[in-house]
């Protein structure tokens, strides 16, 4: 270990660490066993690796991802295991076909949404730092693509889903919005030409042709 | 010991002009991958000396785990529950998920078993975006064209066809599931849709959701798997052995449930493997842009039953990867960066390839300025300057808008990426071959269906941007319908893990060690190991 | 039985008349009330005199959180008689407000006056339905009642009682949660200070008294401090309600002097252990305590003499556990009720219960490894006082407590996968 190498303790195991190393690095050179928690490894988008981290003389817990949080002195770590809804919000998006009902059926879906408390336990839970509250009201309120937009870099870490005491699962309901809105309103029409000309055949493929230069 | 330009040096020579030259001695393209391709310039490839794929070169560290022996014997599967499947899906990322989806959907009875969680795989680390020919300038020829000749003309025509024929009815269908793409003027109904153009491409064809496509797409697709009520998911299971019956036939695979401690055999009509490539065996000893759980398993397993393999001696290093801080080298900044404008600029301020060509010329460029010391050198590490800051003084909105990843990417390497350059190196991304497999995305063997980075012959010997998104669905639907076939059929008698013994016989008869055991399920720095995790009884276990 | 050989006061069968208010006075209600009337400033000096101390599981000592409201200079004042009673193990107030809702009712009146609160809420736990409507009841008896309106007179002012359900979340029983919940929103904890006395119920001073903390008062208007001072055993005063449950031969409500010892409890009124089997240990009124076991036996049931014992006597919920019974498994049980009642605001504790209830799951299915219980010691570690109340707390003592003195079960547990 370097000497400015920091000393601290995740999931119980005391770990010595260059400050450079995020917690999930730091973990795995340790010596700790890694088989779960764990998945893209650093780019924060697999959302495997939330914990709670305590910092040094600090009360607070904070959730964060171990893949990119970096290492500090006296830090205290704890991963939290994989989460999924027990009652899921059960749909088929090839059943949400009705864009004048959509209002409807997202509240048949997540009926918990419109019982929202306003807590803020999503918001302080979200390691992304997106405002899961606001993206709830905005579906609530009718704002559907505006609420589906809330949820845009949301990666599914389940952490506000596990957070709500009214069992709202708003990440759900984000992706349910997002999915319906796109499924119902993206036509581009240079995608249902080409699909026309292909099964049309209009369009098709010489495997012979490979070094012709294709006429548009 | 190479040596660079300091990163002192080097950011000055950069920040003098915004118009870098280009030098004068490019390579022809050939000498160039001869010279500094790893595939080429790496670990020399050895023949294969088992299997049906006997005497094809493969590289030799992957040689060693394709030519393992097993984890288990027949004896540690007694007293194991067992559990009927009409179809097993192996491996949870975007393949895995889009088969059991097609094949759900046909009324199959589907169990997906993944080693870490359905979702955690390298699809959601996609970033760049989808290859489908929608333009008027594009076609689904010039798309078959382009990655033919990408992959040195060594893929195999019928899948390239299949696959660049599927495009658009991908598309269709990922927009049927919710997964959001961008379009032009945000004209949603009747426009058309964002185009990139992939390095080595004739026309731009890359389709995207920002620059995190791969997320957008599978967490789509996950929750369309997890709601989906003819699908069983098995978290965190990974496959130690595949089952095979009398006839040396695919009927199903054991899995190791890591949170139970137990083997499970999961018996099946029909197994499907899309578990993946092979990054984390960290080839040539270079970093990798991949997911943790991209160990081979998949690969393994098939050869061991009997699958033919093709080019297991050929990889993709994006050109791309972070050399800059430590501990995020390795990590990807999507191509998506370059086909928007984003230039290669070495140590001395000059540009030395143009960076639009494909991805094993790129990346054999690159590799070419470090080793002739012309690379950056900051703590130790070597790399080049990948510059954006000319594509954002032109356009102040392009983080927000197309680059949202590599804003995230450069705040974690503290850098403002309007004023200061990424460090970059080339980082191990991509396994180009893998199984054979037919237009089906059936292996040689029967009953057994691999897609995905584990299925070989789509892009030959380089795999353009854009192509391996399109290929785990493309293919992944096509396996899952054609795998969904046949449910009246008898489930096999007596699986068990003969074909284990086989490969024992034949590991024994070339000399080979008994002792390297395989799959790797976790790379070595997981330190993990299942003899010990599982309390194996018999002497057989791995150590 | 030796229930008979006990004082009685909030069991005596005599007390216990229902929500018919002729009857209550026919026992001797309302003489209580009338004597805090006659000097409304005295009953603070009384119940200080008889050491009355706070039932819900903190002990405070009664008078003064009476005083501090008393010392407030506000127009309206609000006393909350907290009625959730949730906890597991815990049945004691839904059997007073059932049996004797006046009892209660008149408790709050003395209270009242002896703080110039004029605002009185019952708020109870709405799975407790008979109590529920007993105390509906009640409560239309007395507001039609002579001595109600004049104990308003002496009080000053018009005095406003309220029956209201609870969320029946036990959340809903922390103090701050209460005045939320009565406010009509979600049972959510509160950010402390302020404290209710400062800033309660619709911002107005405020204290919260536990159903049988108030249920005591009247008695001991009627037969004075000292009557109630020696009922208790030693320093200890008074009577204490203990919620026997577990391995035990009889478990119930019991009423004994406080400061009974443990073994008593156990071996004398509950009958001793089920079927003979071996004592080993007891999850007290939470349960979100330090464990006691066997050393314990002879500890006097007071709040001061558990203290001294590194637990805490609690609700006076006495879950007993024998040879035959799984700590890990009971364990595992109650970290499921605190995972499930964590109300999420605080996404630590959420996560945290959420973690610690996983692992234990592990453990009592026999899947565990050394790796979960370092994991387990660690978010023993990392979690106390990082919520607004202290679910989070009781949950992580309770889990600590069990891994310090039956680490063996735990073990055993690795061992076995």
């Amino acid at each position: 270990m370097t000497e400015n190498s920091v000393r601290l303790i995740i999931d119980g195991r005391e770990v010595s660490a260059d400050p450079s190393k995020s917690i999930l690095q730091a973990f795995s050179e340790s010596g700790g066993t890694l088989v779960s928690n764990v998945g893209c490894m650093g780019q924060g988008v697999c959302g495997s690796c939330r914990c709670m981290v305590r910092r040094k003389d600090d009360r607070q817990v904070n959730m964060e991802l171990g893949c990119e949080t970096q290492v500090e002195d006296g830090m205290q770590v704890a991963f939290v295991s994989y989460f999924q809804p027990k009652r899921p919000h059960v749909y088929d998006m090839k059943d949400v076909q009705d864009s004048w009902s959509l209002y409807n059926t997202m509240n048949e879906i997540f009926p918990q949404a419109r019982n929202c408390r306003h807590c803020s336990g999503c918001d302080r839970a979200c390691p992304r730092g997106i405002d899961v509250q606001k993206g709830v009201e905005l579906a609530v309120n009718g704002d559907l693509s505006g609420a589906a937009e809330v949820f845009a870099e949301c990666i599914m870490c389940n952490l506000c889903t596990l957070a709500c005491p009214e069992r709202i699962r708003p990440n759900h309901l984000g992706l349910f919005l997002r999915r319906a809105t796109t499924a119902m309103s993206l036509r581009p029409v240079d995608l249902m030409q080409r699909l026309q000309e292909i099964e049309t055949g209009a369009a098709t493929i010489d495997v012979d042709a490979v070094d012709v230069e294709p006429t548009p | 010991m190479t040596t660079g330009i300091s990163y002192t040096e080097a950011l000055a020579a950069f920040n003098r002009t915004n118009d870098y030259p280009m030098r004068d001695d490019a390579l022809p393209k050939d000498d160039l991958l001869r010279g500094f391709h790893p595939d080429q310039a790496g670990e020399a490839p050895i023949p294969l000396k088992i299997g049906v794929n006997s005497g094809m070169p493969c590289h030799p560290r992957l040689a060693a785990i394709l030519q393992s022996n097993a984890l288990i014997d027949d004896v540690n599967i007694v007293g194991a529950e067992i559990q009927n499947t009409d179809i097993l899906v192996i491996g949870g990322g975007g393949a895995g998920a889009a088969a059991a989806l097609t094949a759900a959907d046909k009324g199959a009875r589907v169990t997906l078993a993944t080693k870490l969680l359905v979702g955690d795989s390298n699809t959601v680390m996609a970033e760049g975006g989808i290859q489908a020919a929608v333009g008027q300038d594009d076609s689904p020829q010039r798309h078959f064209n382009d990655t033919y000749k990408a992959g040195h003309r060594l893929a195999d025509k019928e899948l390239v066809k299949q696959m660049a024929l599927d495009g658009p009815d991908v598309i269709r269908w990922l927009i049927q599931m919710g997964v959001a793409f961008d379009v032009l003027d945000d004209r949603s109904f009747g426009g058309r849709l964002k185009r990139k153009k992939p390095g080595g491409a004739t026309a731009p064809r890359i389709l995207s959701c920002k620059d995190y496509t791969g997320l957008e797409l599978m967490r789509v697709l996950r929750e369309a798997v997890n709601l989906h009520p003819n699908i069983t998911i098995m978290n965190r299971c990974p496959t130690v052995e595949l089952l095979s019956d009398d006839y040396g036939n695919c009927a199903g695979a054991v899995v190791y449930n890591l949170e139970r401690r137990r083997f499970i055999q999961l018996r099946a009509r029909r197994t499907i493997i899309a578990t993946g490539g092979s990054g984390r065996l960290h080839l040539n000893d270079f970093p990798t842009s991949n997911h943790y759980g991209a160990t081979a398993d998949g690969l393994v397993l098939a050869y061991r039953i009997g699958a033919r393999l093709r080019e297991v001696d050929s990889f993709q290093y994006h050109p791309t990867g972070l050399a800059h801080p430590p501990h995020l080298r390795g990590g990807l900044v999507s191509e998506a960066a370059r086909s928007l404008g984003a230039k290669l600029v070495n140590g001395l301020g000059e540009r030395f390839t143009d960076e639009l060509q494909p991805r094993d010329v790129v990346a054999s460029a690159i590799l070419r300025e470090i080793a002739e010391g012309r690379g950056v050198e900051r703590d130790g590490q070597l790399g080049i300057f990948l510059d954006v800051t000319g594509l954002i003084a032109d356009n102040p909105n392009i983080l927000k808008e197309a680059l949202v990843s590599l804003a995230h990417l450069a705040g974690k390497c503290e850098l403002d990426p309007s004023t200061t350059p990424l460090m970059i190196t080339p980082t191990l991304h991509y396994q180009n071959g893998g199984v054979v497999i037919d237009r089906h995305g059936e292996s040689t063997v029967p009953n057994l269906f691999c897609v995905g980075e584990v299925s070989g012959g789509i892009h030959g010997r380089n795999r353009m941007m854009g192509n391996a998104l399109l290929e785990i669905i493309s293919f992944g639907r096509r396996a899952g319908a054609r795998a969904a076939e046949g449910m009246a059929e008898a489930f096999a008698s007596r699986p068990g893990i003969h074909h284990v013994h086989d490969w024992q016989r034949q590991l024994s008869m070339a000399g080979l060690p008994l002792d390297i055991h395989g799959p790797t399920l976790f790379p070595d720095y997981g330190h993990f190991n299942l003899a010990a995790d599982a309390k194996l009884a018999s002497s057989f276990a791995a150590e | 039985m030796t229930q008979d050989t006990t004082p009685q006061v909030l069991l005596n069968p005599e007390f216990h008349v229902g929500p018919d208010l002729a009857g209550w006075y026919a026992v001797g209600g309302g003489d209580g009330l009338r004597t805090a009337m006659a000097d409304p400033k005295a009953c603070l000096t009384t119940i200080e005199a008889s050491g009355l101390r706070g039932m819900g599981g903190a002990g405070f000592p009664t008078s003064r959180k009476w005083g501090m409201l008393a010392e407030r200079d506000a127009a309206d004042k609000v006393i909350i008689c907290n009625g959730n009673e949730d906890e597991p193990g815990t049945f004691k107030d839904r059997v007073l407000l059932e049996t004797s809702p006046h009892q209660v009712i008149e408790g709050g009146l003395i209270a009242a006056l002896a703080t110039g609160a004029n605002y009185l809420y019952y708020y109870i736990n709405p799975h407790h339905m008979k109590g529920l409507a007993a105390m509906r009841r009640a409560l239309e008896q007395w507001l039609v009642d002579d001595l109600f309106q004049d104990m308003q007179k002496a009080l000053g002012k018009s005095m406003h009682i309220y029956v209201v359900e609870s969320s029946g979340l036990y959340i809903g029983g922390e103090e701050t949660a209460v005045i939320s919940s009565i406010e009509g929103g979600f049972p959510f904890p509160r950010v402390k200070p302020p404290f209710p006395v400062e800033s309660g119920l619709f911002g107005k001073p405020t204290i919260i008294n536990n159903v049988e903390t108030l249920s005591n008062v009247s008695h001991i208007l009627r037969n004075g401090a000292d009557w109630y001072q020696n009922l208790g055993i030693g320093k200890a005063a008074g009577t204490k309600l203990y919620s026997l449950s577990g391995d035990v031969l009889r478990p119930g409500l019991y009423e004994l002097p406080m400061g009974t010892s443990l073994h008593d409890l156990v071996f004398i009124h509950g009958g001793g252990m089920l079927l003979g089997k071996e004592f080993k240990a007891v999850f007290t009124g939470g349960p979100s305590n330090t464990l006691l076991t066997k050393k314990d036996l002879d500890v006097a049931m007071d709040f001061d003499s558990v203290r001294e014992r590194n637990s805490r006597l609690g609700t006076g919920a006495m879950i007993v556990i024998s040879e035959g019974t799984s700590i890990v498994r009971k364990v595992t049980e109650y970290m499921d009720f605190f995972a499930k009642g964590s109300c999420g605001q605080c996404p630590p504790c959420k996560s945290g219960t959420f973690q610690i209830a996983r692992i234990l799951e592990r453990f009592s299915t026999g899947d565990s490894t050394e790796s979960d219980l370092a994991a387990l010691e660690n978010l023993c570690k990392i979690l106390p006082g990082c919520g607004r109340c202290a679910l989070i707390d009781g949950a992580v003592t309770v889990v600590e407590s069990s891994l310090e003195t039956f680490r063996d079960e735990y073990l055993a547990g690795i061992q076995r996968s």
